[in-house]
């Protein structure tokens, strides 16, 4: 057997000095993480040996409760059972569990912790003892719950909205239906007066009649009958937003490129027309319902021509990237742009900024924010007055680019 | 104009709707669009269907209803739902006239047996159009039976 070497006076004075180094970082470690967590050791069958300050704080048991039990003493009954038995082979084999538990304190109140257990080994690789380390979580869950609880009121209130709007809509085409009708009437009896003045010979005097007959009524009427299909067409853009969160969408991978193609093509004659330009780069491809999505694009496609600058032929350039695992389009022209303090307002339900330059119900934009944000998407738009608009569309992209 | 004015029974229009003015609307519409129907205006489902339960038993004479949707007690779908279960009633033409254009409420009233759903306010003419087409068929198919 060989004797082991004597160390040096000098060598054990430093092996002594490094293990008095060392014990102390040790104690510096540990009151540290006491400090931060909230620690507990086992042995290897479960028998807690140790708790820290914090354990006893947050479980409001002494340690003397808590020292010869197993964790059970804590158990709150959220978790099925197979969790901790999941939870128990992945110690026992030797490996770190990560994860978050639902306690019950000793006075039956209840808290989370974020946990780590990690198992101290044997020399034959079997877990010798196994320390958890957590963390007070109980507050983050309960953030949570309440954004989940306000997330699905929100979902409801918005619902609610919809059907209400859809009620309303229809109760006042209602009475819209009799001023349009009897509108009608009043046109038509006016006519008929109209006619049997004309048919008496001068037995009835015409002077009279003149300006109520040719200038009053036909006036009153031009406007009552304006106002009807204001409002018709108002209720019925009510109507077709109302149904949006009604539709069921159907989520798959869409080709862009095909999809506005197709919507060109359907454009070309109004394109043509104002000789447009319109360049379309190799497009990402996205996930989305191919239907809705193709209604934005045409909206987007349809404003460029609506708001074309008159001084300058039109021209679109449509881009696409792929970015934080959304597919990001960009629809840009030269029209007539839009200022920044109006931008955000484009979104706005029947907000219109250009009434006189071209027709529409003020919801185009409006409906295709809706119809992106049902599909974890979204619409924004920048750009400048008097150099041209770009509209940003973002939908999620398909597998194969996140 | 002809189909009813020739035939013999030209069926009596019976209007459900609970807005006067709508009725009232329909019927001189209707009268200006050349159509000499008989007609009578009930203001709720209710109303038709205790006319309905009211007549004798056997009695001939044709009808065609016009039915409103959104109506205080008896709905017109409900309308529609039980004149189609009752055998005596289920072969009368019905033509849905309502301010709703929501398609599952359109294809409802179809799979309830509906002959025509029109949407107000109306092209009068064409309204009218359907009336008479849906009216002679209804002559016709009641003409044997008052015959015999």
């Amino acid at each position: 057997m060989p004797v082991p070497e004597n160390p040096s006076s000098t060598d054990r004075e430093t092996l002594e000095r490094d293990l008095h180094a060392t014990v102390r970082e040790l104690r510096e470690v540990k009151a540290a993480l006491d400090e931060h967590s909230i620690v507990a050791i086992t042995d290897s069958s479960g028998k807690i040996t140790y708790v820290n300050d914090k354990f006893c704080a947050i479980s409001k048991y002494e340690r003397a409760e808590l020292l010869g039990q197993d964790h059970r003493i804590i158990n709150s009954g959220h978790h099925p059972s197979s969790f901790f038995r999941d939870l128990w082979t992945t110690i026992v084999h030797g490996k770190v569990w990560h994860g978050e538990i639902k306690n019950r304190a000793k006075d039956g109140t209840y808290y989370w912790v974020d946990t780590t257990i990690f198992p101290f080994l044997n020399e034959a690789g079997k877990p010798r003892q196994f320390v958890a380390i957590r963390t007070d979580i109980t507050q983050r869950k309960a953030s949570e719950d309440e954004l989940q609880r306000v997330a699905a009121e929100l979902a409801e209130k918005n619902k609610e909205l919809e059907a209400i709007v859809y009620t309303v809509s229809h109760d006042l085409r209602s009475p819209l239906v009799n001023v349009q009708g009897f509108g009608k009437q009043l046109s038509r009896a006016c006519e008929t007066i109209r006619a049997a003045a004309a048919a008496s010979d001068g037995k009835i005097s015409l002077e009279p009649l003149q300006k109520p007959l040719e200038v009053t009524i036909p006036q009153a009427l031009k406007f009552i009958n304006a106002g009807v299909n204001k409002m018709e067409s108002l209720l019925a853009g009510l109507l077709r937003y109302s149904r949006l969160g009604r539709v069921a969408l159907n989520l798959r991978p869409l080709n862009i490129n095909a999809g506005i193609a197709e919507i060109l093509a359907a454009m070309k004659f109004q394109l043509d027309e104002v000789k447009a330009e319109v360049r379309v780069d190799p497009l990402p491809a996205c996930v989305g319902d191919s239907v809705q999505t193709s209604q934005v694009f045409s909206n987007l496609l349809d404003n460029a021509l609506k708001y074309r600058d008159p001084a300058r032929p039109l021209r679109i350039v449509i881009k696409g990237e792929v970015r934080d695992g959304q597919s990001i389009y960009s629809v840009a022209d030269n029209g007539i742009g839009i200022a920044p303090e109006h931008q955000a307002k484009v979104f706005d339900i029947f907000h219109r900024l250009n009434p006189d330059l071209a027709t529409g119900e003020g919801l185009g934009l409006t409906i295709a924010q809706r119809v992106l944000e049902r599909q974890k998407g979204r619409i924004w738009v920048e750009g400048q007055a008097g150099v041209g608009t770009t509209f940003y569309v973002s939908l999620p992209a398909t597998d194969t680019h996140a | 104009m002809l189909d009813a004015m020739t035939t013999p029974h030209p069926p009596t229009i019976l209007i459900v709707d609970d807005d006067e003015g709508h009725a009232i609307l329909i019927r001189e519409n209707l009268e200006a669009a050349g159509l000499r129907n008989p007609v009578a205006h009930y203001r709720d489902g209710q109303a038709l269907l205790d006319f309905f339960a009211s007549r004798p038993v056997g009695a001939h004479q044709s009808f065609l209803i016009l039915l409103d949707i959104r109506m205080p007690k008896v709905d017109g779908i409900e309308v529609l739902r039980r004149l189609k279960a009752d055998d005596a009633l289920a072969k009368l033409p019905v033509i849905m006239l309502t301010t709703t254009d929501d398609a599952r409420e359109v294809e409802r009233c179809y799979e309830l047996g509906c002959s025509v759903y029109i949407q107000k306010p109306v092209d009068y003419d064409r309204f009218a159009e359907a009336i008479r087409r849906l009216g002679l068929f209804v002559t016709l198919l009641l003409l044997p039976e008052v015959s015999k």
